[in-house]
């Protein structure tokens, strides 16, 4: 469904209201002035290499302007507002993205849709690579969260806070965590001396924390190496870093035939690779690695050019805030991002299958008018999925 | 532990910052250069160039110390004399690798103090049965990213609470690596005096006895419309440096795949220091399916390339290309499709 006018404006006099009566809240980013800015507008067009002095213009920008979506760079420059080679790169905030959408978890299936824009065959789930009827590869997604998806997210937020601290020693008062306002947590680590990593470091602390590229070799396991060799230099659950991550893992398995009989964590890893070989045990190794990693998008935290949404401000396609998450563990998205309010607005409704918003449940629905309160209004309109009927 | 270097340690590593002031403390004048009193130093710059131009080493002998750390510096300033930067890459190149070998034979509390005197880098020393120090997460990171073996890779270390474990000899290769750089640099900032005619003759002999400087078809080749990854392997071709072997092969499969020649690719390489035109031959034929599995192999693809580090991604040429060859392709209309994307979902 395309966007009609009338639901624009609506949309964009939702989001003034809302800039106009929290503009106290908008915080500026810390050394915002060496920062890049960009917005975009409800029609789509982007704007970048903006740039703000103080935290009232900021606030101002945001009740005149009304973006969809307002972004900050990561990087500090010494002029953010000229062309990207001109604007002299000083250094960058370390930012994670974790993302529902990356995460392959079961409620997809009932929540995710996908369309063929050729034949218009439908399915539930993961989009296909391509249309089961007809071939063509141009299909469009419809991808929801619901707590499930958006827990999972958050656990991977945690393991990545738990490597941050451990591995890299970053301090805890420099790590913030933000739900993005969409389908997941953004993790930024600012004032560190990380700052100055150029794209390959951060090449390899996101391979780091992906598990990337991480050898048998490093935990002493080599093909032609004699089992008392190997057995010197496999790790001990109590050791830092991968080695010890995996060992631990290793302390809890369990593996069938072995009696647990030492104590020596590098008895029982010698054990399961004498049972399985060195092709078996690589995947499984690779397994474990899979799940002890943080499922971050390792092309966000590569790219120290890049624009995020900036914190405090309205999600263009859900209407939801992107929030700090004070405390991780109790942070329910679903309802602590929600800040729109509960008048009741008509809409038409194209499609929606059933969601959860601030505990209340709307939906499913196909085709139909309904009254539904303005937080749950946006976040149809936002996505697309509806349109304003009548609303003074 | 308090450690101050002796004349030995300076004569082995001159460019340390000690070694420069113990020159200055002689206050010698260009003019000096003239006196018989410093022909054998002189000598000894001229054999140090030499040796580094003709067969990338400098021997590791030291007969008289205070001769070794004069010479250093003349053997700088005759460098500078010739012009040419690539003679002056092959030079640090050399004097780095001779530091190398001495560093391999010396004592740890002697490199942890060369490391914070000259790159002003703090290490620990640590107790553990393989590893010998460790170094600040990020001092190692700006380092060991210039290394492609796995074992250098982040996540194939012990990292502990923002620090990362290291061996001696890591540490040495990482060292190489800087004091190639603080002899370039050291060269380029320097100012020419007037030469002393015997400095001048010097200078003549040293120049007969250069390699020819290899061919400019490097320069025809490279018309400046290449994606940044392609870029950077060239760069590195031009200034004499070693290029990792799947930066030759990114470099190779991309010339080959827009229609350079195998004799046009060949030609690009004499620039490397270690060049084989049979080997080259080789292993271009392979690449473009003369050879072996009669395969011709594709350019690797953009995340492949940020693996191996070899990704200097440009913010707008290369938005929404997924491989160095698409680099260049419709720029305007890939501009076009990014402007109207939903950046909105890419941002969270």
């Amino acid at each position: 469904m395309n966007m009609d006018e009338k639901t624009l404006a609506f949309l964009k006099q939702t989001f003034r209201e809302f800039y106009f009566k929290n503009s106290g809240k908008i915080n500026a980013p810390i050394r915002m002035n060496e920062r890049e800015f960009g917005c975009m507008s409800f029609d789509k067009v982007m704007i970048r290499h903006l740039s703000f002095q103080t935290e009232g213009e900021l606030r101002v920008f945001l009740i005149k302007e009304t973006p969809h979506s307002v972004y900050y760079s990561c990087a500090y420059y010494y002029e953010p507002t000229l062309t990207m080679d001109e604007k002299g790169w000083k250094g960058a905030d370390l930012i994670f993205d974790i993302d529902a959408d990356a995460i392959p978890t079961e409620c997809k299936e009932e929540h995710d849709r996908w369309v063929c824009k050729d034949c218009n065959f439908m399915g539930k789930g993961k989009r296909p690579e391509k249309c089961p009827r007809c071939q063509s590869n141009r299909i469009d997604e419809d991808n929801w969260v619901c707590h499930s998806c958006l827990n999972v997210t958050k656990n991977e937020a945690i393991k990545l806070i738990d490597f941050l601290l451990e591995d890299f020693g970053i301090s805890k008062e420099k790590i913030k965590v933000h739900f993005s306002g969409g389908r997941g947590y953004h993790v930024t680590v600012e004032g560190s001396t990380l700052e100055k990593l150029d794209q390959l470091a951060r090449n390899e602390i996101s391979d780091y924390i992906s598990g990337m590229g991480l050898s048998l070799e490093s935990l002493g396991i080599s093909k032609g190496a004699s089992y008392d060799d190997m057995r010197r230099s496999l790790p001990l659950a109590n050791e830092p870093g991968w080695r010890g991550r995996i060992a631990e893992f290793f302390t809890k398995l369990e593996f069938e035939g072995y009696n647990e009989a030492s104590k020596d964590i590098r008895d029982k890893i010698l054990y399961v690779y004498g049972k399985m070989g060195y092709k078996s045990f690589e995947g499984f190794i690779k397994e474990i690695v899979n799940k002890l990693s943080v499922k971050i998008d390792v092309m966000v935290t590569t790219d120290i050019h890049r624009i995020f949404r900036l914190p405090n401000t309205l999600h263009g396609n859900t209407g939801m805030l992107k929030k700090e998450c004070d405390d991780i563990i109790s942070f329910d998205p679903l309802i602590d991002a929600v800040v729109l309010s509960e008048e009741p607005v008509k809409l038409f409704v194209d499609s929606a299958p059933k969601f959860t918003l601030k505990g209340n449940s709307f939906g499913p629905y196909n085709s139909e008018k309904v009254t539904l309160p303005l937080m749950a209004s946006v976040y149809l309109m936002g996505k697309g999925l509806a349109k304003v009927i009548d609303h003074e | 532990m308090e450690i101050e270097f002796g004349l030995e340690d300076l004569a082995k590593y001159p460019f340390l910052k000690e070694a420069g002031d113990y020159v200055k403390e002689l206050s010698l004048s260009i003019e000096d250069l003239r006196q018989d009193d410093y022909q054998p130093a002189l000598k000894r710059a001229k054999d140090r160039v030499v040796e580094a131009i003709q067969k990338n080493s400098i021997s590791t002998e030291i007969e008289e110390p205070n001769l070794e750390i004069l010479s250093f510096p003349l053997a700088l300033m005759l460098v500078k004399a010739i012009g040419i930067d690539y003679f002056m890459h092959r030079y640090s190149l050399a004097e780095s690798v001779r530091a190398e070998r001495l560093l391999e034979k010396e004592k740890k509390p002697i490199i942890s103090h060369i490391f914070k005197s000259a790159f002003d880098v703090d290490l620990i020393s640590i107790e553990h049965n393989v590893f010998d120090f460790k170094m600040n997460m990020v001092e190692y990171l700006l380092r060991a990213t210039h290394f492609h073996k796995p074992e250098w890779k982040l996540v194939n270390r012990i990292v502990e609470k923002g620090f990362v474990y290291v061996k001696t000899h890591e540490l040495v290769r990482l060292m190489r690596e800087e004091i190639r750089k603080v002899v370039y640099e050291r060269m380029k900032s320097l100012s020419l005096p007037k030469m002393p005619e015997n400095v001048k003759e010097i200078i003549d002999e040293i120049n007969k006895a250069l390699p020819p400087v290899p061919s400019k078809e490097l320069q025809e080749v490279t018309p400046g419309i290449f994606p940044p990854c392609v870029m950077h392997v060239l760069d590195l071709l031009q200034k004499g440096q070693n290029v990792p072997h799947f930066g030759r092969f990114l470099l190779t499969s991309y010339l080959l795949s827009i229609g350079k020649s195998v004799d046009d690719v060949i030609n690009i390489y004499p620039r490397a220091p270690d060049f084989s035109e049979r080997l080259t031959r080789y292993q271009v034929e392979h690449i473009a399916g003369m050879r072996g599995g009669r395969r011709q192999y594709k350019a690797p693809g953009c995340r492949t390339l940020i693996t191996h580090g070899l990704c200097f991604k440009d913010e707008i040429l290369c938005a929404r290309i997924k491989n160095p060859l698409q680099f260049g392709r419709k720029p305007l209309e890939l501009k076009k499709k990014k402007a109207k994307q939903k950046i909105g979902d890419e941002h969270g």
